[in-house]
């Protein structure tokens, strides 16, 4: 992120110092009001999603699904360790619900807990499906069409399934499929 | 299917009634949690917005696009989405950024619109997510997981352009 940073914010300016040299400030303020407005508009998301799934959590219903996924999780990732196959459950559990945010910090302490068990295997593998998005329900793009009054908002969630399943299924698929000379 | 969302709510609420647990104070929890969140999402947001506004004013974006949109355009992706694909690997509040454009500019439900939420909604901010996930780790050979998403990610959008054709 960093040599990206860079090279975009130089390079710009640079092309700028000769095109429009009074543009220059001008963008970065409006950038920084922009990113203050989005801020807000993520905080509306964000309540609405995190303060559910603080309600899921309380009552057990986080857990739960975590206990009904622990199975699966100890086979696909190759792992005995309880504590980051739980971890690894709430994870996907959050992703499935849509609860991004939330499942983020599970997948950084189940990451830690590989790499422990130098388990890299599990932890690439974690890494590939959070990348390529598991969510069921889009709930931010969801809300975000409801923001801008689409006749149906809802109405991508068929399209957003097939996709997001393409995607985790490709993800995986060429992870083991390129293991084997890669390892 | 609008349905889907009040009555994921309804159920959650119902469960956590039934196990006795207090509503309000669980969602207030839950709030505090995303304004936390929010604000230490803040100043990459703001960051990468000065960024992408740089990016957007000096009109190298307008250059990259024209370059990579014939190259989108043979794989079925419309031109429109060509910045959103581009930037969604690197930050999911930039691609926020210019999703929302896109559907302030076309319309919640054209076509464009459409297309380009199901590859925001089925993609993800995959540099970001490998420098949160391993940072301060020491894994080898990182490279080839990064690029299986990138490839899965590109493969999922040219689905999306396509069945958001007929769905």
């Amino acid at each position: 992120m960093n040599a990206i940073f860079t090279g975009i914010f130089l390079l710009s300016a640079a092309i700028l110092c000769f095109i429009a040299p009074d543009a220059f400030l001008t963008s970065l303020l409006d950038g920084a009001q922009n990113a203050a407005k989005t801020a807000f508009m993520l905080f509306g998301v964000y309540a609405v999603w995190m303060g559910l799934s603080a309600v899921a959590e309380k009552s057990g219903l986080s857990r739960g699904a975590a206990k009904l996924l622990a199975p699966l999780t100890k086979k696909c990732f190759k792992s005995d360790d309880e504590e980051a196959n739980g971890y690894v459950a709430m994870n996907l559990a959050c992703n499935l619900l849509g609860l991004g945010g939330a499942a983020t910090p599970y997948a950084v302490k189940a990451v830690k807990l590989f790499d422990r068990d130098k388990n890299s295997f599990a932890q690439k593998l974690l890494f590939v499906i959070n990348a390529t998005s598991v969510q069921i329900l889009p709930a931010t793009v969801i809300a975000l069409r409801a923001g801008y009054h689409s006749a149906n908002p809802a109405d991508i969630f068929l399209p957003s399934l097939i996709c997001t399943a393409v995607s985790t299924a490709a993800g995986i698929l060429l992870f083991l499929a390129g293991r084997p000379w890669r390892e | 299917m609008a349905r889907i969302i009040p009555l994921i709510f309804i159920s959650v609420i119902l469960f956590a009634l039934f196990k006795k647990v207090n509503v309000y104070e669980g969602f207030t929890k839950g709030i505090g949690e995303a304004a936390r969140f929010v604000f230490s999402l803040l100043p990459c947001l703001c960051a990468v917005f000065m960024m992408c506004e740089l990016f957007e004013q000096s009109h190298i974006s307008d250059k990259l696009t024209e370059l990579l949109s014939p190259v989108f355009g043979a794989l079925g992706i419309p031109r429109e989405l060509t910045k959103l694909v581009l930037i969604k690997p690197f930050s999911g509040s930039g691609s926020l950024a210019y999703l929302t454009d896109i559907i302030e500019t076309y319309g919640a439900d054209s076509y464009i619109a459409r297309c380009a939420c199901v590859c925001y909604g089925s993609s993800e901010t995959v540099f970001y997510i490998s420098a949160v996930y391993f940072a301060g780790l020491k894994v080898k050979r990182l490279h080839y997981p990064v690029f299986c998403a990138i490839a899965a990610s590109l493969i999922s959008t040219v689905v999306a352009c396509l069945i958001c054709k007929t769905l």
